[in-house]
């Protein structure tokens, strides 16, 4: 007898579309989403058509001549960089995200394949995804001729769809080794290799060659010439070849228990004493502690921030981004890790917010701490990156320092009002146990991810304009009006969850109650 | 001499948005007597509970627990209130002993650990106390979520459907945990669908009906009769 999980493609490609047409109906804004959809679509029509436009020829500047020479020299690592990308994003959600949290689909006779179909049509609401694929489109439109530029850009659309295929498919199949005993271990210990690899190559100066002697420069090299449909077939074929095969190990994963969530739910944690802090209040400390263990004990969460960490900054190494490229990243870096959580911050207590909320302490003391962690978080992933930007280009000049230095502080003060606001405005009941599961809505969080993109990108190129100038007292002085505004934002919002009805709202919507 | 009640709620009113869930509930509640909140599901019992609890504001009339007003000094009434919540209640992350550290922590407890083992043994959670709530059954929550509330000897205990789901060694526990309140002199209100259990537990019976106080009695009065007609 079939089993009823057992529906074959067209049933699976059914089902999901069900499944999206439920979780579309339960979006709040519509109206809101359709235009952060047109947005996203409308950028990523800019970026690949705009850059084009670009008279760089005629720019007789030998820097801007050098920066475009080394972007095309490079462009066959950004192709790898969006595999590497969509191999650790599945990798980091635990195969990939879910249509329907776990708790949701246990009740429906739902196929591996359609979690699997689910998990790539989600793949795109990443923030990571999005820039690196603007990205891509964004130097192939700088460095290809005008009349090749069609084609070009549907090699890289071609390429950034076979790359989610099988980075999902391998994001499957380490999920599996995950869950197999001892594969915690085995998966980190492979990372880890991968990792010190890296890191080899490039202390042995090898790096650059290997990354271009791999069949990502053939395609970036072969996207510029008449040759491109050659490729966009040979792409989407492996498109195809890659969610099909992908499905194999979806269904050998799904069917293993989540170890390492078992684990960590029936893992102990002897109890430790009260802190006692040199300076700020006991009452304080013992919340920074119960919030920063919500984060780390969470599986989605510490390896989304090891992901956030170390993986931008390898990307940084194997392209060999310049400073004035490696600004762009500890924004988006640091909205990387606002989205694992703090976009609904509050989401970290669950169900928990009740009776956390009957706990005698001040409300601006539960404000104070739960943005102090979200902003750990962000300014450790972030300070991640910049310290192997580091490793990579050596000690910046001393403006370049200084703009590197004001950016990081600005965006993440900047991502930290913003992601606050949005939790004390539109908080979300989610269950955060699965590391596939996320803080809101996908379609939030794909507006999430659309904005704070937005908003850290235009940052950090005001800052890497202000860099190419001879000011190093220039960046400090410009930041002061960001911090500013970004600190009365979080003022207000502060002010506003201070407000008891207000908290009410917040707590009662987190806690689902 | 009558001695002021330890709950007193006058014309309460709550509302969520166009939504009232309280609407002109009226309650008094005295010091070492245990109280039971009855009525159907979105009576209101729950919404009054988090009212007296400190968690939600009162959008209208009068909430005075233990002398604090609910509206003022909602931080006053955290203080004075042991309150175990209807759905969850649990940070997911954090263990058993971790909550109880938090909780006596913030209400200045000295000596609270070896309160805090006796009460995790009596309901038989002494051997995952260092145990992260994930992974916790519904009816192990409910059971720790009613710890919580007892730790700290509260002058207002407020249990909120404390029987869901627990088994009866767990029930037996949490009856026992009200003597005890009642028998130091706190003030004992408890919401429950399961009329026995509520008539066990408490000398006196509100019933809450659409948001409204129907009804109230000795508990002695309260039979399944007489609280099905209340219910319609």
């Amino acid at each position: 007898m079939r089993s009823s999980t057992d529906t074959g493609w067209l049933g699976a490609a059914r089902d999901t579309g069900h499944l999206v047409a439920f979780r579309a109906r339960t979006v709040r804004r519509r109206g809101a989403s359709l235009a952060g959809a047109v947005v996203v679509l409308g950028l990523t029509a800019g970026f690949a058509i705009a850059p084009n436009s670009f008279d760089l020829g005629g720019s007789g500047s030998s820097a801007l001549d050098q920066a475009v020479a080394a972007l095309e020299a490079n462009l066959g690592g950004a192709f790898l960089g969006v595999l590497l990308l969509a191999i650790s994003a599945a990798m980091g959600s635990g195969g990939g995200r879910e249509l329907l949290s776990r708790s949701e689909v246990a009740i429906h006779p739902v196929s591996p394949v359609t979690e699997h179909l689910g998990a790539l049509l989600l793949a795109p609401l990443n923030l990571a995804w999005l820039v690196q694929m603007w990205g891509l489109l964004t130097v192939t439109s700088l460095v290809t001729p005008t009349d090749r530029l069609l084609g070009a850009q549907l090699v890289v659309l071609a390429w950034v769809l076979a790359a989610t295929a099988i980075g999902q498919a391998v994001g499957w199949a380490a999920e599996g080794v995950r869950r197999t005993t001892d594969g915690v271990v085995v998966v980190r210990v492979v990372a880890g290799v991968v990792v010190v690899l890296v890191a080899g190559l490039h202390l042995a100066g090898t790096l650059g060659p290997v990354a271009r002697s791999l069949p990502t420069t053939w395609l970036a090299e072969t996207a510029q010439t008449s040759s491109w449909p050659v490729a966009v077939l040979v792409l989407l074929v492996l498109a195809v070849v890659g969610v099909v095969v992908g499905a194999r190990p979806a269904a050998w994963a799904l069917g293993l228990p989540p170890r390492e969530e078992l684990r960590v739910q029936s893992g102990v944690h002897e109890a430790r004493p009260v802190p006692e802090p040199r300076w700020g209040s006991p009452d304080r400390a013992l919340l920074h502690r119960l919030d920063r263990g919500s984060v780390w004990r969470s599986v989605g969460m510490r390896r989304g921030l090891m992901v956030l960490g170390i993986g931008p900054g390898l990307v940084a190494l194997v392209a060999g981004l310049q400073w004035s490229s490696v600004m762009l990243l500890p924004g988006l870096t640091a909205s990387g890790a606002a989205l694992l959580f703090g976009v609904n911050a509050w989401c970290l207590d669950g169900k928990g917010m009740v009776w956390r909320e009957t706990l005698p302490v001040s409300a601006a003391d539960v404000f104070d701490v739960r943005t102090l962690v979200v902003a750990e978080c962000m300014a450790m992933v972030s300070g991640v990156t910049i310290v192997l930007a580091l490793l990579r280009n050596g000690m910046p000049p001393l403006v370049v320092g200084a703009a590197v230095l004001s950016c990081w502080l600005v965006v993440l003060v900047q991502v930290l009002a913003i992601v606050m606001t949005w939790s004390v405005r539109s908080p979300y009941g989610v269950d955060l146990s699965s590391p596939r599961a996320t803080p809101a809505p996908h379609a939030s969080m794909a507006a999430y991810a659309g904005k704070l993109s937005l908003v850290t990108t235009l940052t950090g190129m005001v800052f890497t304009t202000i860099s190419t100038g001879p000011w190093a007292w220039l960046p400090p002085a410009v930041a002061v009006p960001f911090l500013a505004y970004s600190t009365w934002k979080l003022r207000r919002t502060r002010r506003r969850w201070l407000a008891p009805a207000e908290r009410a709202r917040v707590v009662l919507t987190v806690a689902a109650v | 001499m009558s001695q002021t009640p330890a709950v007193v709620v006058r014309d309460l009113h709550v509302r969520f948005g166009d939504v009232e869930a309280v609407s002109g509930v009226d309650l008094t509640a005295d010091s070492g007597q245990a109280t039971a909140l009855l009525g159907r599901n979105g009576a209101g019992k729950s919404t009054t509970m988090k009212v007296l609890a400190g968690v939600v504001p009162p959008t209208a009339g009068e909430v005075t627990v233990a002398g604090h007003d609910a509206a003022t000094d909602a931080l006053g009434v955290k203080r004075v209130v042991g309150y175990c919540p209807d759905v969850g209640g649990l940070v997911p992350r954090a263990t058993p002993w971790e909550h109880l550290q938090l909780s006596a922590r913030l209400r200045r407890m000295d000596d609270w650990e070896e309160r805090g083992r006796d009460l995790l043994e009596r309901f038989e959670l002494g051997d995952v106390a260092h145990r992260v709530v994930g992974g916790f059954s519904h009816g192990m929550s409910r059971r720790l979520s009613v710890v919580l509330a007892a730790l700290h000897e509260p002058t207002v205990l407020l249990l909120d459907e404390p029987f869901d789901g627990v088994d009866p060694l767990g029930v037996e526990a949490t009856l026992e945990v009200v003597a005890d309140a009642r028998a130091r002199g706190a003030c004992v209100l408890l919401s429950t669908h399961l009329r026995d259990l509520a008539l066990e537990a408490c000398g006196t019976a509100v019933v809450l009906r659409g948001g409204n106080r129907v009804a109230a009695m000795q508990a002695g009065e309260l039979t399944g009769e007489a609280y099905r007609a209340l219910l319609d």
